[in-house]
């Protein structure tokens, strides 16, 4: 019995240090190259759309902790075939306060780009 | 006695294979390449990320608003420096003009600074009598610019025991040549702080 709910929790405790899945394809996370963890910045739901032959993307954030916190962001423009059309963007800054909820746009630098990354890091 | 001898030596040359640079570089190793689109907070002055983000967000914010339909031409005039600050406002027309013919949304008019450059050329071609006729470009086939595109940039620098705090603003307006209309305007805000 002892060996049982040992093997249990050993069990459980395995199942707890697993990697989680890859984010599936198409969906926001997938669009999100963290660079290291992400301290508490969540990134919500994303609006992609086409105005005027040039893609634009807003991002929804949230910052989880009570502090202000800065990260660095930048987005990398992608064609069909999933590689960039366009020169890298420029890094920038952003300061979330405590606990706000944010949008960030961006518009892409050519119109044949038809995918996009959002690179994030945070100090 | 030999044997250590033979491990010294081994030490040594382990030593100085270490010291030999194996990369293709030539130089002191205080030296090196930085990226070029890092986040620069070296001191509160106009730096090469404001250039960076105002000419990316300026370019981008027009060639989104559908206001330039079939590739018209513009002509660029040189964005007047509000500030007191010295800033190489040319640099700025200059990214922003790269970057709209880039996302290919326009064309651009020779500027005060290409001018003299442009009309040398022509009346060498058409007046020196040196080149064949066939292959001159004629006087009087210039294509006029439709619209004009003006810029400044202001600062407003405040300072405290604590705190340095600069805010810049650049404008850019796109005005119709013929009506005088402004078609499109915008505006990048940069605040900069420094905390003592």
């Amino acid at each position: 019995m002892g060996r049982k709910i040992f093997a249990l929790m050993a069990l459980a405790l395995l199942a707890g240090c697993a990697t989680p899945p890859p984010p599936a394809p198409g969906s926001a996370a997938s669009k999100v190259v963290a660079m290291g963890d992400l301290k508490n910045i969540e990134i919500g739901p994303m609006r992609v759309a086409r105005e005027n032959g040039f893609m634009t993307v807003n991002v929804s954030l949230n910052n989880t902790s009570s502090y202000n916190k800065t990260m660095y962001y930048r987005f990398a423009w992608l064609g069909n075939d999933g590689f960039p059309v366009a020169e890298p963007d420029t890094w920038k800054s952003l300061t979330l306060y405590g606990s706000q909820s944010s949008f960030l746009p961006a518009i892409a630098p050519v119109p044949k780009a038809t995918d996009f990354r959002l690179e994030v890091k945070t100090p | 006695m030999s044997l250590i001898r033979l491990s010294l030596l081994a030490a040594v040359a382990l030593l100085a294979t270490g010291c030999a640079n194996n990369s293709p570089t030539l130089g002191s190793k205080n030296i090196s390449y930085g990226d070029t689109k890092a986040v620069e907070t070296v001191t509160n002055e106009f730096g090469s990320t404001d250039l960076q983000m105002i000419a990316e967000s300026m370019t981008r914010s027009l060639a989104q608003s559908g206001t330039l339909q079939g590739r018209p031409v513009v002509q660029v005039y040189d964005v007047k420096n509000k500030t007191s600050e010295y800033i190489d406002t040319r640099e700025i027309t200059t990214s922003i003009k790269t970057q709209l013919m880039k996302s290919g949304t326009a064309r651009f008019a020779s500027d005060n600074t290409d001018m003299q450059s442009q009309v040398d050329q022509l009346k060498l071609q058409n007046q020196s009598g040196l080149y064949k006729k066939s292959t001159v470009s004629k006087t009087g086939n210039m294509v006029a610019a439709k619209y004009r595109l003006e810029g400044s940039i202001s600062s407003i620098v405040k300072r405290s025991s604590d705190y340095k705090d600069v805010f810049y603003k650049f404008s850019l307006q796109l005005i119709d040549v013929e009506s005088g209309i402004a078609e499109w305007m915008d505006e990048k805000e940069i605040r900069k702080t420094t905390e003592r």
